[in-house]
């Protein structure tokens, strides 16, 4: 039972991480970034290559596969997403596409076998009987300090407070002196960040593979669609029935089991509560 | 050189035309009323003022033309605007609402702040509130107080009484009529309520269909009652 609750709380907390670069995505544009996986499929892959094949600091492969989650973020934004202007089908399908190109990019670069991401701590603690790797533990912490870093941005920050206006009221923004344009380039460098960092845990609590962009996109649409909408307190929430979702279904019925119930969730939803459990346009 | 001047301005929704040929000017310190029935084309000369649609014609800003400026460089430019949806932010409380409008006027906040709250002490009051709660007359002053966060010079205002009960829209006009006077904004109003434009504004241009049919001082209009009649239906 306690070792549910505290493999719940750390999984949840990692998912949280993983969906927030894509629900601050649906929130602003009311679209969906089908490539978002791909940002953690880099971002795991840029780590592994700067920290295990270089061999340099794994903090500055953290912070490689950050700049380059933001770079991706920006040339998303500004060459698929703002051509398009508001045509999300368009997008939708062309950043499905270009997950799919970035995976054989990956395979070409890297290989089409998985590679393990030795733990960024290593070790493992007790935890009121559970064991708990430090890899997860600080992971979960780090999501924890990063939402609440984002939670703080969002709130109190000007251009924070102009990503909120633009995900509530387009027009009321733009007469507020704010320009969409730009606050959509930030939030999409922003997204980018957050969907490396999430890559670089992810892969070490499972593994690095050209496919690995699946799972992860599964549990942001899931987040998403369950949620209703793209708040950053939204996610945590789902973030955690997800979680605690997948680590009941793995102790108690089967671990081959682990994703179906995330999916069935998103379609009992979309049956019986389209509108999400939250269903409010706020960030 | 008008402070406002509005030349041979024609707009588009897409293909479909909104607005053709309206020619306005507005002098320093003026209220200017454009009045008109339903679906005349007063929000969208409004929209075109703050470049959110697409125009043909000049709009020309203490000698600056506006065509081609987005809505952010307008606002920097000095012209504030209070849609008549008030497209506020939902899910924000009143004082993140006022906040956002001072997103280009961020070293003005204070004095902005403690003017709003003098004109509309009500909203010092609930500042904590979620807008989406609150009434029609409250959010008109929300979007208000947040169009004057952006430090403006020009005020756009559009239907400031519509569904709004008399009591308030007389405040309303103590509000428009404070600003003008005592902090000198220039202020363009749309109106149906041609009793409302007529006791606030200086000069009056009567929309129609897309087209000016008209235009006067309050006094010339007020006197042509046929004229009144024929868009108002006499009210």
């Amino acid at each position: 039972m306690l070792q549910i609750l505290i493999q719940g709380l750390l999984l949840s907390g990692l998912y949280a991480l993983i969906a927030m670069g894509f629900t601050l995505i649906f929130s602003i544009g009311r679209v969906l970034n089908l490539a978002y996986g791909a940002y953690l499929m880099v971002g795991g892959y840029m780590y592994f290559w700067v920290s295990q094949t270089l061999g340099m600091p794994k903090l500055l492969g953290v912070a490689v596969a950050a700049v380059l989650g933001v770079l991706m973020g920006f040339l998303k934004y500004r060459l698929i997403v703002k051509t398009l202007k508001g045509d999300h089908v368009a997008v939708e399908i062309s950043t499905l596409i270009l997950a799919v190109v970035i995976q054989a990019g990956i395979v070409l670069v890297f290989g089409d076998s998985s590679k393990i991401l030795l733990p960024i701590v290593p070790g493992v603690i007790n935890v009121a009987g559970a064991s708990v790797t430090y890899n997860i533990l600080i992971a979960t912490l780090i999501s924890w300090a990063i939402l609440l870093g984002l939670f703080a941005f969002v709130r109190l920050t000007h251009t924070g407070r102009a990503m909120q206006a633009v995900s509530m009221d387009a027009k009321g923004a733009a007469i507020s002196g704010i320009d969409p344009d730009r606050i959509n380039l930030i939030t999409w460098g922003i997204s980018g960040a957050l969907g490396a960092i999430g890559g670089v845990f992810f892969a070490s609590y499972t593994q690095l593979s050209p496919s690995m962009w699946v799972a992860p996109l599964i549990i942001s649409v899931a987040v998403v669609i369950v949620g209703g909408i793209g708040s950053i307190l939204g996610t945590l929430v789902v973030a955690h029935i997800i979680g605690f979702l997948e680590v009941i279904v793995v102790a108690t019925l089967a671990p081959e089991l682990r994703g179906v119930f995330t999916m069935l969730l998103i379609i009992g939803v979309l049956v019986t509560r389209p509108q999400g459990l939250f269903g409010r346009e706020e960030l | 050189m008008s402070y406002l001047e509005i030349e041979n301005l024609s707009a588009f929704y897409g293909k479909a035309q909104a607005l053709t040929d309206i020619s306005i000017t507005v002098q320093p310190g003026e209220i200017v009323a454009v009045v008109g029935p339903n679906g005349a084309g007063k929000s969208t000369l409004l929209d075109s003022i703050m470049g959110l649609v697409k125009i043909d014609g000049d709009i020309r800003l203490r000698g600056h033309s506006l065509v081609g400026r987005t809505p952010s460089e307008i606002v920097r430019h000095g012209v504030g605007y209070a849609p008549e949806r008030f497209n506020l932010f939902p899910y924000m409380s009143v004082r993140d609402n006022l906040m956002v409008g001072a997103f280009t006027a961020r070293d003005d906040i204070q004095s902005n702040l403690s003017m709003v709250h003098s004109l509309f002490p009500r909203l010092e009051e609930r500042e904590g509130q979620e807008t989406s709660t609150q009434s029609g007359g409250e959010r008109q002053m929300v979007s208000f107080g947040r169009a004057l966060m952006t430090s403006p010079e020009l005020l756009l205002v559009d239907e400031p009484t519509i569904g709004l009960a008399p009591k308030i829209c007389h405040e309303i006009a103590e509000v428009l009529r404070k600003l003008n006077k005592e902090y000198g904004l220039t202020v363009v109003i749309t109106e149906q309520n041609a009793n409302f434009a007529l006791s606030l504004a200086s000069r009056i241009y009567v929309l129609e269909s897309g087209r000016m049919q008209t235009s006067g001082t309050a006094d010339e209009l007020r006197n042509d009652k046929r004229l009144l009649e024929a868009y108002f239906g006499g009210h």
